[in-house]
């Protein structure tokens, strides 16, 4: 299938039990390059336990997941980092007493070169000598990262910069969920998962986040988005896909799964069916 | 908003909570009128979820006041807040999975001593939730979403409180039980018992209340009764982001 | 030659005494996430308190038992009352160090009342033994089955049909949702560890009688005998840490029966590091959990470090650099030669517990590593003492690392338990493996310090030396901190979970981390080997883990400078105000207690 080999992730019957709980229930999902797929649904859905599955912070029970043509599931989250995945977490696991920089210096970790010669068996051993002895490549490296994480802090306006040295324990809770979208843009992946990254933020700073994340997309970033606020996910998405009680209960674009009978009777509730005519004739 | 609404229940006063440097409400003022059903709406993070805490005494706010039927509720412990007369639903249920369900409901009496009463009360919750009654002494861990729903309310019936918090009750249930739910905290409700409860669902938390408050990075920035917030476009404004419910 | 049935006996009997300790430990662990490391204090006090029933105040054997449980009972309320319940909302660190340190403070305390020498414990039961089949059965093991099994029946009934019993059952499985319930936990907390410790001090008392004799030693033992059980039971799991003591004392007592008595310890202590690296959720734990989500930053409390300005640390360091030059006391460079080859040890353990986590509890034998090679390799070898130290050090930081690599996978509580359990079988080991190590005779005779030939036998070149190597391990610490190396290991501490998902592999870091951290550890113990010119396998105890515990707690988690400051402090101090040294492992336990509770971050903050 076209859509399949241009797929940059493809999801087939991806499921994930907890004991009784079927919290990820043989989800297929295909997102292609430069594409941004949004993933809605209530709280416990399921939907972070689908990152976690794509991201190898957990394995799934059934189903595959192909990055790029290639199997990866069941694959330690440090490969897929290295593969060129990168996510931020829901409830914001920054790490506290690391300041901003470091933080967003850990995003940059899989792109270590310098320090870290892919080196078999000894290769450790090398990365510990060269931490210690720094030549020149290994500074040149560290400043470069540096000036780029400056770069990336720049993105936020005034937000992180400022705050570059303080640690992040600091930080307001919007400002910690900038760092974690700051700390996967180090990383420059090819894949991003961002778990509502608007979560905790007002208005402005939601729509400076929403201009960010069109703004990633545009420059040709393929992005996988939980998100609650609607608005945000009919604008920036090329299709929706809703979860409930671990299913797909819908997919499509924006238009399409606003109007679908099930998504409203499922996730917006049925006490909606009023507001969903005005939105629709809005 | 609330000045022709009788005599609060609860009433929080100008919260200020923080967790380590970060600040979760600046300024909170909510009040529970007697017979009420409140409800707080509000996205993912916008500390929802820490306004239920503060009443139950879980989480100490570093300013303000909190008080129950007139009295200061800080500085009071935990059970001591159940013991005046609050019961709880939390957020996913939060029953003791290893307990038999006839446990877990009966764990809702643990501050009562009057046996008879509190048999006769299981009773009562077998008719309320007369699907329970097969499954009394399951592993509560073993129950459907919506079955442990139904536990998690009879249990925080069982010690008959003045009011009920509950976050998130509709929470990963299916259509069905999420009328059945709702259907049960007006039943509830109507027996005398405020309920405060805190939801994402907006549509389905107004269709109930008696009136909202909307919560936005942890300052009310909206509240009033819930049938003129119903039709306000500004609910979904402020904390959708200017969308339909989510 | 006893029978195999006789082992079958004897496993069993003794599976009885652990599981009095294994399922207190379960209790606490279910209500509180903590695995108490100081139950075995309490089994040692149940011991002792038996002591002086039988012996001093001749009860009748009921009696005796009540008395032991009562009295461990109340030490075990005035621990919770007084240790813990005030960490309740700390850091999850904090609990952990305060049971450490309570332990160490209840061992001395009943070493100074009772002195460290063995005692004999008599049964008060007659002396006589009923043949079953190929085995015999005496009154003893009739008792210590009767109390286990009375007791388990009591535990039974008290969780299923008491209030207290639901409460604490409740509490174990959803603590806020139990205090939602109106379930004070403090006072759960107090019946669980009530219970636990009464348990705990008449499993003591009933050992004391088995063997016929207790001493202080027998705390430890105890101590990582229940969690041996209990982790192989699956923590928090009651009925599961009865079975794992069963089970426990099967494996030793046949381990015995085919490769004799001095393998006891190292099989349980193997079966530990085998469950907790094949089943870390115990033998019984249903299908894989959900995956944990801590917050942030829980496990040691966030603070900003103290930052002293570069010239300050020059000047101080050219003052310790000179001061033999001035009419000073061999007395005063002896205690700080003492001070330095702490503070080696101290740069170790600040780095592996405080910078990347790893709370390691089993210190010392990375100083028996070091110390061992480097007296083998300059002793059989004639290898100069220079470079043996160096060697020392080098087989210190590869040996180490593979050792405690199984616990790589763990966290928190259950890093201190593989590396204290680990750290057991590096002693076990070199007390057995008598064609390398000797054995228990040690190794003698061991050549002193030397430099390019020249030997370092007066305490001012033997200061100098010593200063020098602990200022070039601190300044190459400093320097790996400041590199990726170090956000790389703060980063796994923080979060591994996060730092997992941006590509740093748990493994390479944290070996990397006990490379470097064993290799200062094992230098300091080979200098060690070289002054003392005598060793053996308890040279290196845990109370040296402890005391460079303590010393990196005072200094602050991960701060180099801090460790060096902690190790003049307490090495210094108690010889400042002529402290007598049995008194030392006290106030070391206490200063401990004392530090998380007032000043977790230590005296220079966290890095």
């Amino acid at each position: 299938m076209a859509e399949q080999l241009n797929s940059m992730l493809s999801l087939r019957g991806l499921t994930r039990r907890f004991g009784g709980l079927t919290a990820v229930d043989a989800i297929d999902l295909d997102l292609a390059k430069g594409g941004l797929v949004s993933i809605i649904g209530p709280n416990g859905a399921g939907k972070t336990t689908l990152f976690n599955l794509v991201t190898g912070i957990d394995r799934p029970d059934a189903g595959t997941v192909h990055f790029e043509g290639q199997d990866i599931t069941g694959l330690s989250p440090e490969r897929l980092a290295a593969a060129g995945i990168a996510r931020t977490f829901q409830l914001g696991r920054v790490f506290g007493n690391l300041s901003v920089m470091d933080n967003v210096l850990i995003g940059a970790h899989t792109r270590l070169r310098a320090v870290k010669p892919a080196v078999p068996a000894i290769g450790p051993l090398l990365e510990l000598g060269l931490a210690l002895l720094r030549p020149a490549s290994v500074q040149a490296e560290e400043e470069r990262l540096r000036e780029e994480v400056k770069a990336i802090l720049a993105r936020f306006g005034e937000r992180l910069l400022p705050r570059i040295d303080q640690p992040a324990y600091s930080l307001s809770y919007a400002n910690r969920r900038r760092v974690e979208i700051a700390r996967a843009l180090a990383l420059q992946p090819r894949l991003l998962l961002l778990d509502e990254p608007t979560a905790g933020m007002n208005p402005t700073e939601t729509s400076e986040m929403q201009a960010l994340v069109a703004e990633l997309n545009a420059e040709g970033l393929t992005i996988l988005l939980i998100e609650h606020k609607l608005e945000m996910v009919m604008r920036l998405s090329d299709r929706v896909i809703v979860m409930d009680e671990g299913k797909k209960i819908a997919e499509g674009s924006g238009e399409d799964v606003r109007s679908d009978p099930k998504v409203i009777e499922a996730y917006l509730g049925h006490g909606l069916s009023g507001t969903t005519e005005q939105e629709s004739a809005a | 908003m609330t000045a022709s609404a009788p005599e609060p229940l609860l009433a929080l006063s100008n919260v200020d909570t923080f967790y380590g440097q970060a600040q979760v409400h600046f300024g909170l003022s909510i009040t529970v009128a007697r017979g009420h059903i409140v409800c707080l709406l509000g996205g993912n993070a916008s500390g929802k979820s820490t306004t239920m805490k503060i009443i139950l005494g879980l989480v100490k706010p570093r300013s303000g006041e909190v008080t129950f039927d007139g009295a200061s509720l800080l500085g009071l412990s935990t059970p001591q807040i159940v013991r005046r007369g609050i019961a709880s639903v939390p957020e996913a249920r939060r029953l003791f999975a290893d307990m038999s369900v006839r446990e877990n409901i009966l764990m809702g009496a643990f501050v009562r001593n009057d046996r008879e009463a509190i048999a006769q009360d299981l009773d009562k919750m077998l008719t309320l939730f007369p699907k329970l009654g097969q499954r009394l002494s399951q592993r509560a861990g073993s129950l459907s979403g919506g079955e442990q729903q139904m536990v998690a309310m009879a249990r925080a019936l069982m010690s008959r409180p003045r009011m009920i918090v509950m976050d998130e009750p509709t929470m990963g249930l299916s259509p069905l039980y999420v009328d059945r739910v709702l259907e049960l905290i007006r039943t509830i409700n109507q027996e005398g018992v405020s309920v405060f409860m805190v939801e994402q669902n907006a549509s389905l938390a107004l269709e109930i209340a008696h009136e909202a408050y909307v919560l936005q990075t942890g300052k009310i920035v909206l509240s009033g009764p819930a049938r003129a917030l119903k039709d306000d476009p500004r609910v979904r404004d402020a904390y959708l982001g200017g969308s339909e419910a989510a | 030659m006893s029978s195999w049935l006789d082992y079958t006996i004897n496993g069993l009997i003794v599976g009885n005494v652990y599981a009095l300790v294994a399922v207190g430990l379960a209790l606490i662990f279910g209500v509180s996430r903590l695995i108490n490391f100081a139950q075995g204090s309490i089994y040692l006090v149940g011991a002792y308190i038996g002591w002086v029933a039988v012996v001093q105040l001749h009860t009748p054997l009921p009696l005796t038992i009540i008395v032991v449980a009562v009295a461990a009972a109340i030490v075990g309320l005035i621990i919770e009352r007084f240790g813990l319940r005030p960490l309740q909302n700390s850091v999850r660190i904090a609990p952990l160090l305060a049971t450490i340190g309570i332990s160490f403070v209840l061992d001395q305390l009943v070493m100074l009342t009772f002195s460290p020498n063995p005692r004999a414990l008599p049964s008060q039961l007659p002396e006589v033994r009923f043949q079953v089949g190929n085995g015999t059965i005496g009154p003893l093991d009739l008792l210590i089955a009767g109390v286990g099994i009375t007791s388990a029946l009591l535990l039974f009934v008290f969780l299923r049909y008491s209030k207290l019993g639901w409460a604490v059952r409740a509490a174990s499985q959803d603590r806020d949702a139990a205090m939602q319930m109106g379930v004070d936990v403090n006072r759960v907390n107090q019946a669980v560890f009530g219970i636990a410790a009464a348990l705990g001090g008449v499993s003591g008392m009933l050992v004391g009688m088995y063997y016929n004799q207790i001493d202080t030693a027998m705390s430890l033992q105890a101590t990582l005998k229940g969690v041996v059980a209990e982790v192989v039971g699956g923590a928090g799991n009651v009925p599961g840490a009865v079975i794992g003591s069963l089970l426990l004392g099967l494996v030793e007592s046949y381990g015995v029966a085919v490769f004799g008595t001095s393998y006891r310890n190292l099989f349980a202590f193997l079966l530990l590091v085998v469950v907790l690296v094949l089943r870390p959720n115990g033998l019984f734990a249903s299908a894989r959990q959900a995956p944990p989500e801590p917050l942030t930053g829980t496990f040691i409390a966030p603070s900003r470090p103290v930052r002293i300005p570069r010239w300050a640390l020059a000047v101080a360091a050219a003052g310790f650099a000179i001061l033999p030059l001035f009419p000073v006391s061999f007395y005063v460079l002896q205690t700080l030669i003492n001070a330095w080859l702490l503070g080696m040890l101290a740069l170790s353990l600040t780095l592996v517990a405080g910078t990347i986590g790893q709370v390691s509890l089993g210190h010392a034998a990375l100083l028996a590593i070091g110390a061992y090679t480097s007296a083998l390799l300059s002793l059989t070898l004639n290898v100069p003492v220079g470079l043996a130290v160096i060697g020392g050090g080098l087989m210190s930081a590869a040996l180490g690392t593979l050792l405690i690599s199984p616990s790589f996978r763990l966290r928190g509580h259950y890093v201190s338990i593989a590396t204290l359990a680990i750290g057991e079988i590096v002693s076990l080991v070199i007390l057995n493996w008598e064609s390398v190590t000797r054995g228990p005779i040690g190794i003698s005779g061991i050549p002193p310090l030397s430099l390019f030939g020249y030997d370092l036998i007066s305490p001012t070149p033997i200061y100098w030396f010593s200063f020098a190597v602990m200022v070039v391990l601190a300044l190459l610490q400093g320097r790996l901190l400041t590199s990726h190396l170090g956000r790389s290991f703060r980063a796994i501490r923080d979060d591994d979970i996060a730092a997992r998902a941006y590509g740093l592999s748990l493994n390479r870091y944290k070996s990397l981390a006990f490379i470097f951290g064993g290799f200062a550890a094992g230098v300091s113990g080979g200098i060690a080997a070289h002054l003392y010119s005598y060793i053996n396998h308890e040279t290196f105890n845990t109370q040296q883990s402890i005391l460079a515990l303590t010393v990196v707690i005072l200094g602050g988690l991960g701060n180099v400078v801090g460790a060096i400051l902690g190790s003049v402090a307490l090495v210094g101090l108690p010889e400042v105000f002529r402290i007598a040294a049995e008194y030392r492992i006290l106030i070391y336990g206490i200063v401990l207690l004392l530090l998380v509770r007032f000043r977790p971050q230590g005296l220079l903050g966290t890095m």
